[in-house]
């Protein structure tokens, strides 16, 4: 069996590595040329696979019998972390049950309840409503004078905003989600975290993650009983008073439905939206191209989204023995599924590590495969394609002011500060 | 005179195929029928076996 150098496993998981992008990208690389699937075995965690390339990774995510999502924990965690949490959660292994942690046989009528709200057909009817935020942020993005952080005063707030409508969260809590949702992503970022980024025992790290998982608790268990007893047109309303084979949702799965909804909802068009606006910053003339034709928007999106990846991982575990691309995996298994290398595999994207808004084919597997795909790519997809719409009509350049920054988070992260000039038409 | 085009959309995840755009990138051509997609074609976003597309009218 394969093991990963020291230094290359404890790259991969160093949130620090991911706000640098060249170091993680290049022990990514290294795994794909030399070991694309063996195991890392890093001092306080328990040994995982690290699955790197593309068509490994649908193998896994296809085969939903055979690798579980929830048996363990679906983010990488150290022995000691796992150990606290099953003790607080009465022996489970994660602190939520969202549809992320599920397998069959509640994985599908979970995924169910909401899933109508998020095809694209039924998200049409939004249009109008979402093009006038986007317009409403690219006003205020105008009136700035020619200079903004793109990424903390347009891209972490449109998705917030059009999200928190459709769950029918208030503008004024706005704020209030954003920060808890950064606390809870960003909580090994000195400039996001609850505990200020300084170095924290497995305890504190711990308890702080499950101190936000309670806060949104407390807030979203007052909106339930809001909801139940005075229903909207709201994805609340539904998560509220919805049924699974016939029966409410558990109080840990709503609670769950909620919280995934209110983070990974926007968190994660954020980032890939302001990761799109610093490349293009960059690369002046495909701007140019897309102002001049519009119809590459849908590959700007796509190329921004296998760009950014904002998902960084997640895990996977065997529930037998099973041989992939020549390595046995035992029963029981853990398995890291890295997005990020995956749509960096050599043997399905050409140049890599080149930004192409033209890229086709541009199968990229940032909102994962199989029957835990993203719930939102297509709000995602319609959210992007409306705020370039209307950016490319209002904005004539732009160019980076500063340094961007990337959070350091090795879960889920993307661009922290995009500072930009800009001359507008 | 031909049937009209119709769309089909998977269960899973939401894709939809239209007859009369095709799927390009898969190298479908505009105009390829459902039912000259082989059956073992599976959904290019997220996998779903061709029995699990319903038709749908947009």
């Amino acid at each position: 069996m394969t093991a990963i150098p020291d230094e290359i496993a404890r790259t991969i998981i160093d949130p620090f590595a991911y706000a640098d992008g060249d170091r993680v990208d290049e022990a990514f690389t290294w795994l794909r040329r030399e070991a694309p699937l063996a195991q890392a075995r890093i001092d306080g965690f328990d040994p995982f696979w690290v699955v790197t390339r593309h068509a490994d990774i649908k193998e896994v995510e296809r085969q939903n019998d055979l690798f579980h999502n929830g048996d363990r924990s679906t983010v990488l965690t150290t022995i000691e972390g796992d150990r606290m949490v099953r003790e607080m959660m009465g022996g489970s292994p994660h602190l939520v049950r969202a549809l992320v942690q599920m397998d069959a046989p509640d994985h599908i009528p979970y995924r169910r309840l909401t899933q109508g709200a998020f095809l694209p057909q039924n998200l049409r009817r939004l249009e109008g409503r979402i093009r006038e935020i986007a317009r409403g942020f690219i006003d205020r993005m105008a009136a700035q004078g020619g200079t903004c952080d793109f990424a903390r005063d347009v891209a972490f707030l449109y998705p917030l905003h059009v999200v928190m409508e459709l769950i029918g969260v208030p503008e004024s809590d706005e704020p209030r989600m954003l920060k808890l949702t950064q606390e809870l992503f960003g909580s090994a970022d000195p400039d996001l975290s609850r505990t200020g980024g300084r170095p924290v025992s497995d305890r504190e790290g711990v308890d702080s993650i499950q101190s936000v998982v309670m806060d949104f608790m407390t807030y979203f268990n007052a909106m339930t009983e809001d909801r139940r007893a005075n229903p909207r047109e709201d994805l609340a309303s539904l998560i509220a008073n919805g049924t699974v084979n016939g029966q409410p949702l558990g109080h840990l799965e709503a609670m769950s439905y909620y919280i995934i909804a209110a983070t990974a909802g926007h968190d994660t068009t954020s980032s890939t939206t302001a990761g799109a606006l610093w490349a293009l910053a960059e690369r002046p003339d495909q701007y140019a191209r897309l102002q001049a034709d519009p119809s590459l928007i849908g590959g700007l999106i796509e190329e921004s989204i296998r760009w950014v990846t904002p998902v960084k991982h997640f895990m996977r575990t065997a529930t037998e023995d099973a041989e992939l691309a020549g390595q046995k995996i035992a029963k029981g298994d853990w398995m890291m599924l890295s997005y990020p290398s995956g749509n960096r595999d050599e043997a399905v994207f050409d140049d890599p590590f080149e930004f192409r808004i033209d890229r086709s084919p541009n199968r990229h597997i940032a909102f994962g495969y199989g029957a835990h795909v993203c719930l939102g790519q297509h709000l995602a997809r319609l959210e992007m394609r409306i705020l370039w719409e209307e950016l490319l009509q209002r904005v004539a350049s732009i160019e980076l002011d500063g340094e961007p920054k990337r959070m350091a988070a090795a879960f889920v992260c993307g661009p922290k500060s995009v500072p930009v000039r800009f001359k507008l038409h | 005179m031909s049937a009209p085009y119709v769309t089909w959309q998977c269960r899973t995840c939401g894709y939809i195929y239209d007859e009369a755009a095709g799927d390009p990138a898969e190298g479908l051509a505009p105009g390829t029928r459902w039912s000259d997609l082989p059956d073992d074609w599976i959904c290019p976003l997220c996998g779903t076996a061709k029995a699990d597309f319903d038709m749908v009218e947009l």
